[in-house]
């Protein structure tokens, strides 16, 4: 196994945090927490990604994309994740497009890369997240499907342009694609606006066509969703990770510079041990990320188990980076002023969306045959 | 970035595999006569360690001459993870050949590298590290077992007096790599020289310290030095150089030290997990789902001891640096004492029955082994030795994360 980067994944990533650096500043952040300026400057910075064409990165060459793989759109959510960028990145590449791709499509998947169509993936419902107990209802209507039910927590879900939905028919859960208009999105007061969160109502929908993705009782309906909502899930470990670094990051440089009794807190043993904890916590969870990242590259059998770790290590991760990047912190992290917030609230947003460090290890005991799985999870 | 290595690496992971099963010693020459300490090389182990060297499989980074085949680090690291995985121990001696062989081959004298590391390498001789002492532990450089050198630096002789404490493997080794205060006007980590001390010299006098578990078979040992007489010639390196020494970088094997601990964590797990199924269908729903709740966190902590070193390895072997490697010996050591807590408590108040676990030879001294609450115990020798948890924090946030010293 070579957890390393190639020396192109290295430019990449470089050249990421490069543009970032200015096309993403702290400023901008704050603009989308104090909704100062509008959306401005996430437009501004979405038209920046555009331009890159990050949004086709990892999509074939056939579709528009630049024909790159997993573990290079890995290496751009980790540099998003680490300035807590804003923008349909996260919901667009990470969950519409695995969703779309996992079911051998390619609805919307040009525009996607052209950078004229959002989209994101609707799976919660009262904030669980097992897609066999979607309650969702698919029922065949004609020559399609009539969706009925209320997804809860889609990223995105009241601005993006298409919603993949995972909905349940008599003969199992299958996967739609719901343009904006059909359904009626509310979008919910969150902690974290630069990943806007939306309960999305579908009152008897009607799907057709190249919509429906995997239908209920197709043989393939399991492993194609359980795909999608791996490399959904292993993406957000990655930008969850890479956001719980820059707390790391962020909370280390503070305690050299911050002095008291004469000295940096930094010297202090209690302090460094909790800020050697925090290390290994990034470390380890960034290379169980990754391991997962590869086995959805590869397609390697270990994926579930794999993703189902690495997500739960993001979720301890991002427990213990937001407790400890707060607390070493003192006072001034305390503060609406001071930037670490934006950092400390997409951490523990990206550890409970799509299952947190418990999900994730409840899911883990189900897959290891140490407690028995329910029926129809994928 | 990827799952596998190259095809050319899996090749000679193939032909290591095969010349192992045909090579390797049998399971029941093992059992019947396993290591007792890592100082002890039973004859088996002897004749095992010298089929490696021939056959350049023992340090396969090195030069034939030295027992390698000048293999790269890729090929190294599989060749270390089949003999993991067979349990097949290349030596019991793993401070001499991890340690003592290596320091000699990079800082001795060709006389020493004929005398010394050598005899290790053929599995003829074993060596222990004479480092802590009663009031040097963590602090190591602190140390003040002395040598006076009588006469002058070409035939003169060095006097040693002192003491070591913890000596893994001293109880059987042929000679000791000997740690003593030299300059006693020098700074305390300048001061400090590398002695060859021929375990029967007279003087010297070793008492084993038997552990919490496995007492019968003691590794660690107190060792008393009184006015014991050894060549000048015996100097390794520099004077004053000894904790350089220690520091430096023993290149040949760097960033692959956790391969053996990260699989032998691996396996504990396989067991407590192939166990599992039978002691949590017993149990009620909420006590089950505690349970396994326990054995998945460990489970994702080895996967991720795995993938640390792994990682950190990539980034050794294409040049860079690692700060992964920092973390591996405390968070592997740390999570080989929480596997076996956790076997423990899965099995209930059947852990605390004691002895059924006979010594089969194909564990190193080091490793934990037994029934889970005995290798829990005996875990606590690789979480407290080389450095105890608390020390390796304050290394890494010190070292790794450039935090100033308290």
């Amino acid at each position: 196994m070579d957890l390393e980067f190639t020396e192109l994944q290295q430019e990449l990533r470089d050249t990421a945090r490069g543009v970032l650096a200015s096309a993403c500043p702290p400023s901008l952040v704050r603009g989308v927490f104090e909704a100062t300026a509008g959306s401005e400057g996430a437009d501004a910075l979405w038209a920046t990604v555009c331009g890159l064409d990050w949004p086709g990165l990892g999509l074939p060459e056939e579709h528009g994309g630049l024909g790159l793989g997993v573990v290079e759109v890995g290496v751009l959510v980790e540099e998003l994740g680490r300035v807590t960028a804003p923008g349909p990145y996260l919901a667009t590449v990470t969950q519409f497009v695995p969703a779309v791709r996992a079911a051998g499509s390619s609805f919307r998947l040009a525009d996607v890369a052209a950078g004229t169509c959002t989209g994101t993936l609707a799976v919660a419902e009262h904030g669980r997240w097992a897609p066999g107990v979607a309650a969702t209802r698919a029922d065949r209507v004609g020559d399609g499907w009539r969706l009925r039910g209320t997804k809860s927590h889609v990223v995105d879900g009241a601005t993006a342009d298409e919603l993949v939905v995972v909905a349940r028919g008599d003969a199992g859960p299958g996967l739609f694609v719901v343009p904006a208009a059909e359904v009626v999105a509310t979008p919910v007061e969150s902690l974290d606006p630069t990943v806007p969160l939306a309960t999305v109502e579908l009152a008897d929908v009607e799907v057709h066509g190249e919509r429906v993705l995997v239908e209920p009782g197709d043989p393939a309906s399991a492993s194609a969703i359980g795909r999608a909502l791996d490399e959904a899930t292993v993406m957000m470990a990655l930008s969850t990770v890479a956001t719980c670094r820059s707390i790391f990051e962020a909370t280390l440089a503070y305690a050299k510079d911050r002095h008291q009794f004469g000295r940096p807190i930094g010297s202090f043993q209690a302090v460094k041990h909790r800020l050697a904890d925090c290390f290994l916590a990034v470390e380890r969870a960034g290379a169980l990320a990754w391991f997962a990242v590869l086995t959805v590259a590869e397609d390697d059998d270990r994926r579930p188990l794999a993703v189902a770790m690495a997500k739960s290590a993001a979720g301890d991760c991002a427990q213990l980076l937001s407790r400890d990047g707060l607390q070493l912190h003192g006072g001034i992290g305390f503060t609406w002023e001071h930037d670490l917030h934006f950092s400390l609230k997409r951490a523990v947003t990206g550890d409970l969306l799509l299952g947190g460090a418990a999900f994730h290890r409840a899911r883990a005991a189900e897959l290891m045959g140490l407690v028995p799985g329910h029926e129809g999870a994928a | 970035m990827r799952l596998r290595f190259d095809p050319s690496v899996e090749t000679v992971r193939d032909e290591f595999r095969d010349w192992l099963g045909a090579n390797r010693p049998a399971p029941a020459e093992m059992a019947a006569d396993p290591a007792l300490s890592t100082g002890h090389a039973p004859d088996w182990m002897r004749r095992w360690t010298r089929r490696m060297f021939d056959a350049g499989w023992l340090v396969p980074g090195w030069p034939p001459e030295l027992g390698g085949r000048n293999a790269g680090p890729v090929e190294t690291f599989v060749v270390l993870e089949e003999l993991a995985r067979a349990r097949v121990p290349r030596t019991s001696n793993v401070q001499g050949l991890g340690i003592v062989a290596p320091s000699i081959v990079d800082y001795g004298t060709p006389e020493q590298v004929r005398d010394h590391a050598m005899p290790i390498l053929r599995g003829e001789a074993t060596a222990c590290l004479g480092m802590s002492e009663p009031g040097a532990g963590s602090d190591l450089a602190s140390l003040s077992t002395r040598a006076v050198l009588e006469g002058d630096p070409g035939s003169g002789e060095w006097v040693i007096d002192g003491q070591k404490v913890w000596t893994s493997g001293a109880n059987y080794a042929d000679f000791c790599f000997l740690f003593c205060r030299t300059e006693p006007d020098a700074p305390k980590h300048r001061g400090i020289s590398i002695l060859l001390v021929p375990m029967d010299t007279p003087g010297v006098t070793v008492r084993p310290l038997p552990e919490i578990v496995h007492p019968g078979e003691p590794d660690l040992n107190e060792v008393f030095l009184d006015s014991v007489r050894v060549p000048a010639a015996n100097l390794v390196g520099r004077r004053g150089d000894g904790w350089a020494m220690a520091n430096g970088s023993l290149a040949h094997e760097r960033g692959m030290v956790w391969v053996n601990a990260v699989m032998g964590l691996e396996e504990a797990l396989e067991q407590l997990v192939a166990q599992a199924p039978a002691l949590l269908a017993g149990m009620e729903p909420a006590e089950r789902a505690l349970a396994a709740d326990e054995i998945v966190r460990i489970a994702v902590d080895t996967q991720a001891a795995r993938c640390l070193g792994q990682r950190g390895f990539a980034k050794l072997a294409r040049g860079g640096s690692a700060p992964e490697q920092a973390l591996m010996k405390w968070y592997a050591s740390d999570c080989r004492q929480q596997v076996a807590r956790v076997g423990a408590d899965v099995l209930g108040a059947g852990s605390l029955e004691s002895g059924g676990v006979p010594n089969d030879g194909h564990l190193a001294v080091d490793e934990p082994r037994g029934t889970w609450m005995e290798q829990y115990f005996h875990s606590f020798a690789n979480t407290i030795s080389a450095g105890t948890s608390e020390i390796q924090r304050n290394i890494v946030a010190e070292k790794v994360l450039g935090l100033p010293r308290g």
